[in-house]
């Protein structure tokens, strides 16, 4: 591993394995979920529409990304989550898609999706305060129920840079401490 | 992707139920990757750590722990404060227990010996190997470490079932104490201390705040003992040649010869019982022991005897030890002794108990010495070593290389390489303790369980020796009814539930009860262990004579175990390298106490190299001068000078073992460890030594004032009334800390304005801390947790001796009273040093990047993203508490998968930072987040720092100091409160240090 990065010494490989460990299965080397991840370096590996989800069927946010009322993090849902509905409904649009997915489930893979929304290591961003503040998922996100895959930041949204971090802190009255995100 | 994140290519474990994974490069295509979970383990919420209860594995004292796991990583060890035993300590080998298990040198696959080195072998071939070679028709050794109550159960039950004999090494076996406790009481058992209990304590030099039998615990109790309690404080008196750590927190200290603890011991029971008092069946004997021939033999005076006397007819008192230095050829007549005067101070049944119940696990290094010769007789066909490492830890004067290599098939189960594992023809990953299962009883009455923090690293193909064991036990035709150790234990469990569970008052469901101990990690039982409260007639010839000594050296070696590494186990471990010792205050390698004026009259000085030659070896180590040792000893303590055992132990350091002769103690066949004397020639060489020692003298400056016990509650009234002080701290509470006070010419400028920089939130709580330095016994153990926590990285040997390590947290030590010539008072202090959080900080208005202020709830903060290393502020802090990250440590210094044990929630910063104590500012928005959500205030209590996690001896309180019911607030107002340098400078620190309590008049300075 390249060892570049600026102050995010966390490092990446044994936090993968780490979680696939604690799923409980190894992600086989190669084969076709190889073949999908690699194909799929630059896109979505599942092209994941939100606008169907929370636009068409209107479902909430967090019933996939569950934790965010209650963690720092949002949660990326689990592969089995997808699979709770999609058991039974085969997907409409997209069927292929859909099967691909119950795929990844039945050999133990975990989705690899292509991150989107980051903000930099040194920047703690408890989800669950800004929930629980009432501000929506969109004022960070933006419509992602009105966006098809997701494969880079919504125009709308902010571009979670610090500036824009303090405007909303600022109109809001939220503490501006530097030791409220920076630790 | 944004042009704001191509630049730098921040990676950021959001774990959305897992975490960033990702490419990392400079460019801005690289993409990262969010891997979720295939299905949820049900325990985990994503960015929400999962704690188990569990048993720390790092010695033979079973503290409770509580492992702090993110996303399936362990990521932090702290004590649990709902075991019995521990309660809520842990020592630095138990955090750094971490290290052990992301240790980069752990055997990553089975080994085999070849030709040209070890070969890695799958485990099938591995296991047929093991089988095939066992079967030697009942011709093999088992040499293992101490195991837990089952684990040592099975295997032993294994050993006789497949044939073969099992020997326990444990180079720091308790033999002696053991084999004491059964001539004078009849049961081969430790005898159970109720320090708290006591009044008046002595040691005969048994470091039980750091090595001996179960620290922690001693720990918690000797804080109950000692701490001043409405003005009344236990005394403690420590008889030894050298002031161990726990010497050093002795009230006085009677510098006695090692080997004379016998001496000592039985005259001043006989001193009681001249005074009345009976020893049972060894009251004749005892009686003839006079004080003035002890002293003589002790090179003490006949005074400090009587006193001690005096002391244990006054009041409720316990004596303790031997220690390292009664580990002698007469060792157990040393520790006999000891219990008989305990017996005749009326110790038994109040401050010391004798249970009924023997320890199976029990060892003595004559049982080791036999196997060694048996070994050499070509007795064996296979020997299995796991867990313990003869190799290293025995003197070579034993002659275990030699035999071992003579065994013509050699298996070691072994989490890292050591000596004696690189010998082996087979090696076997082991697993760690936190990736295994197992259990302890610390006590009797407490039962405590082992879980697994995690799933193995998967770096590593390692399998619990125990299953590896079962499995083989199958293949040789032994069934053990159970797949794997798991569910021996827990079959073990249930039987003695079902066997005891009415009478232990544990009735229910054993499943429910299995599940609740998971949860709390130990279970307390009515112990129906017969207690015995009577000394009965010796059935042993015991010699009561002082040791022999070997070699005609002027100075007698005392060779003790490390507070860091105990016998060398724990060597491997940078945490534990870089940690300083607490006597010496040097890190990394071996050094040798000698008293300054032995320096002086041989011309040594401090970092001089010296050879220490003894008839068995030699070895060439620097001298550090130390008032707190006899004239005639020179101390060497163990755990360095590895060859074998990873990359942060070989190398460092020597292995005093090198110097000692195979002597033992003839009736419990115990290693003794003062069994030599030796020369200490200079060879004209010096080094810096790597120490973290600035002054050993507080140079007037009053850093750690004391009062003395006499004083206490008198001391307001006379200095400054009782009022104006009381007006200080209201006013001070009133302002969260920050207390406005006239300073010369710019009064008006006060409050600064730099600290109430940004919105200042006067409603919010106000962090402070309050450290008892009472009660500190200097152990260390917050240094790590701090480490832990905090992602703080290791410097190294070489940038260490620069004076660059990245401690956040150091611990101060300033002789006041040491005087190895002569019987009295010593007084050493401690002062855990760490930021001050200053409420008129010196190093916020030099920083010219606004990266050090002040935060609207206390903190003096450090914004990484902002400091661009000028380090002004470091050079303007009074406390010497910033560091700086001089080079890429945290990149270059830690390997694969150490890295794992980050903790996510703190940023892990790079060269060119400042960096400092942040009260764990991320425990604070953890509690803050938790208590926002759920629409309430942070409980007083609820923020625990990583160094109060840890404490055993809780002198640390944290908390709002505008909480006037807060336990910080009300430390703050104590009499014995102050703030370090704050009445010379004005810093008005957010740490109140509560004074230190000397039974001895002490000037106290201008505090």
């Amino acid at each position: 591993m390249k060892r570049l990065w600026l102050g995010a010494g966390v490092a990446v490989a044994p936090v993968l394995f780490a979680v696939a460990m604690v799923a409980g299965r190894q992600a086989p080397d190669g084969g076709a979920m190889g073949e999908v991840a690699q194909e799929s370096e630059q896109s979505q590996p599942i092209q994941f529409p939100h606008d169907t989800h929370a636009g068409q069927f209107l479902i909430d946010c967090q019933y996939c990304h569950f934790s965010a009322e209650r963690s720092v993090d949002a949660g990326i849902p689990p592969v089995a989550t997808c699979v709770g509905c999609h058991q039974a409904i085969p997907g409409r649009n997209d069927p292929a898609e859909v099967a691909r997915v119950i795929e990844y489930h039945d050999s133990g893979t975990p989705i690899p999706w292509k991150r989107i929304y980051k903000v930099a290591d040194h920047v703690k961003f408890p989800h669950m305060r800004h929930v629980a503040a009432g501000v929506t998922c969109q004022t960070c996100h933006g419509e992602v129920q009105a966006m098809g895959v997701l494969e880079e930041m919504a125009p709308e949204a902010g571009d979670l840079r610090m500036g824009w971090c303090v405007s909303c802190h600022l109109e809001r009255g939220a503490s501006r401490d530097c030791t409220v995100c920076h630790y | 992707m944004s042009d704001g994140y191509g630049r730098r290519d921040f990676l950021k474990v959001v774990g959305a139920g897992s975490a960033g994974a990702a490419v990392a490069g400079c460019s801005t295509d690289s993409v990262e990757r969010l891997i979720p979970y295939v299905t949820p383990p049900e325990e985990i919420t994503p960015g929400v750590a999962t704690w188990y209860a569990s048993t720390c594995g790092e010695c033979a004292g079973g503290c409770g722990i509580r492992v702090r796991t993110r996303e399936g990583r362990a990521v932090m060890i702290e004590g649990n404060p709902d075991h019995p035993v521990s309660r809520g300590g842990v020592c630095s080998r138990g955090v750094s227990a971490l290290q052990a298990l992301y240790n980069p040198d752990r055997v990553a696959a089975p080994m085999r010996s070849g030709p040209n080195g070890f070969e890695q072998i799958s485990w099938d071939e591995a296991l047929e190997i093991l089988v095939d070679r066992l079967d030697t028709g009942g011709r093999s050794l088992f040499l293992t470490g101490r195991k837990g109550p089952t684990e040592g159960a099975f295997l032993s039950s294994f050993v006789d079932a497949v044939g073969g004999r099992r020997v326990i090494h444990d180079p720091l076996d308790d033999s002696a104490l053991r084999r004491a406790t059964e001539i004078a009481f009849g049961v081969n058992a430790l005898p159970r201390y109720d320090i708290a209990a006591a009044d008046f304590l002595v040691s005969f030099g048994a470091d039980f705040l750091e090595t001996w039998l179960s620290p922690v615990s001693f720990g918690a109790d000797f804080a109950a003992m000692h701490g001043v309690d409405h003005g009344a404080k236990g005394k403690f008196v420590f008889v030894g040649p050298r002031l161990s750590l726990t010497g050093q927190n002795a009230d006085e200290w009677i510098p006695a010869r090692a080997g004379s603890e016998t001496q000592v011991a039985l005259a001043v029971a006989g001193e009681l019982i001249r005074r009345g008092a009976d020893a049972g069946p060894y009251t004749e004997l005892v009686a003839g022991y006079g004080l003035e021939e002890a002293a003589e033999a002790a090179g003490v005076e006949a005074d400090a005897l009587v006193a001690l006397a005096d002391q244990f007819e006054a009041g409720t008192g316990l004596a303790l030890g031997p220690g390292a230095a009664g580990h002698h050829q007469t060792a157990t007549a040393a520790n006999l002794a000891v219990l008989i005067l305990n017996a005749a101070a009326g110790s038994l049944g109040h401050t010391m108990h004798i249970d009924d119940a023997p320890d199976i696990e029990a060892s003595s290094y004559a049982e080791v010495a036999s196997a060694i010769r048996e070994m050499s007789g070509g007795v064996y066909g296979a020997a299995v070593v796991a867990g313990t490492n003869p190799a290293y830890s025995l003197p070579p004067a034993a002659g275990f290389r030699d035999a071992f290599a003579l065994v013509p098939f050699k298996v070691a189960f072994a989490t890292t390489l050591d000596e004696t594992s690189a010998m082996a023809d087979l090696v076997l990953p082991d697993a760690h303790a936190l990736e295994s299962w197992g259990d302890a009883i610390p006590s009797p009455g407490t039962y405590s369980v082992r879980q697994p923090a995690m799933r193995p690293v998967p770096a590593y193909d390692s399998r619990p020796m125990s299953d590896v064991l079962l499995e083989a036990g199958r293949r040789l035709g032994q069934d053990f009814g159970t797949p794997s150790f798991r569910d021996y234990l827990r079959g073990a469990h249930d039987a003695w539930l079902a066997q005891n569970g009415e009478a232990a008052g544990l009735a229910g469901d054993p499943s429910a009860l299995w599940r609740e101990l998971l949860r709390t990690g130990s279970v307390s039982y009515a112990d129906l262990t017969p207690g015995i409260d009577a000394l009965q007639a010796p059935t042993t010839a015991v010699d009561f004579r002082m040791p022999r000594l070997s070699g005609d050296g002027e100075l007698t070696l005392l060779v003790y175990p490390s507070p860091r590494f105990g016998d060398g186990t724990h060597a491997n471990r940078p945490w534990l390298q870089e940690l300083p010792d607490p006597v010496s205050k040097v890190m990394w390698h071996s050094w040798a106490e000698v008293n300054p004026a032995t320096a002086e009259r041989l011309g040594l000085r401090s970092g001089d190299i010296v050879s220490i030659d003894s008839a068995n070896g030699a070895v060439e180590v620097p001298v550090w001068t130390y008032p707190g040792i006899r004239e005639d000893f020179v101390a060497l303590a163990m755990g360095g000078g590895h060859t074998e055992y990873g990359q942060f132990a070989n190398g460092n350091g020597v292995n005093p073992m090198e110097l000692l002769p195979e002597a033992t103690d003839a009736v419990s066949g115990t290693l003794a460890l003062v069994s030599t004397r030796v020369t200490v020639t200079a060879t004209g060489a010096w080094r810096r030594l790597t120490s973290t020692e600035g002054s050993s003298d507080q140079d007037d400056r009053n850093i750690t004032p004391a009062v003395a016990l006499s004083a206490l509650g008198h001391a307001p009234e006379d200095e400054h009334g009782a009022d104006d002080a009381h007006d200080q701290i209201r006013e001070l509470q009133e302002g969260g800390g920050f207390r406005p006070v006239a300073t010369e010419g710019l009064a008006e400028d006060f409050p600064l304005p730099g600290s109430d920089f940004g919105e200042y939130d006067h409603e919010g709580p106000r962090w402070a801390m309050s450290i008892d330095l009472d009660k500190c016994t200097g152990c260390g153990a917050c240094i790590t947790a701090c480490q832990a926590e905090n992602n703080i990285p290791w410097v190294g040997e070489v940038q260490a001796t620069m004076g660059r390590e990245m401690h956040w947290m150091r611990l101060e030590r300033y002789y006041e009273t040491v005087d190895a010539s002569h019987s009295g008072p010593v007084d050493i202090r401690f002062l855990p040093m760490l930021c001050q959080h200053c409420n008129n900080a010196p190093c916020e208005p030099v920083c010219p990047v606004f990266a050090a202020y002040h935060t609207p709830d206390g903190l003096n903060a450090q914004a990484y993203n902002r400091c661009v290393g000028t380090r002004y502020c470091a050079n303007n802090c009074p406390y010497k508490v910033r560091v700086f990250n001089w080079y890429r440590y945290t990149r270059e210094n830690i390997p694969e998968p150490m890295n794992w044990q980050f903790n996510p929630d703190v940023t892990v910063r790079d060269n060119g930072v400042m960096e400092k104590c942040t009260f764990c500012v991320q425990r604070i928005r953890e509690a803050g987040n938790r208590a926002a959500v759920e629409g309430r205030d942070v409980r007083d209590g609820e923020v625990r720092p990583a160094c109060q996690s840890v404490c055993p001896a809780e002198v640390i309180r944290f908390g709002n100091i505008r909480d006037h019911e807060s336990q910080v607030a009300a430390a703050a107002t104590d009499e014995r409160a102050y703030r370090v340098l704050d009445a010379f400078i004005n810093t008005q620190p957010a740490v109140h240090y509560l004074k230190k309590v000397t039974h001895h008049d002490v000037d106290e300075g201008g505090h």
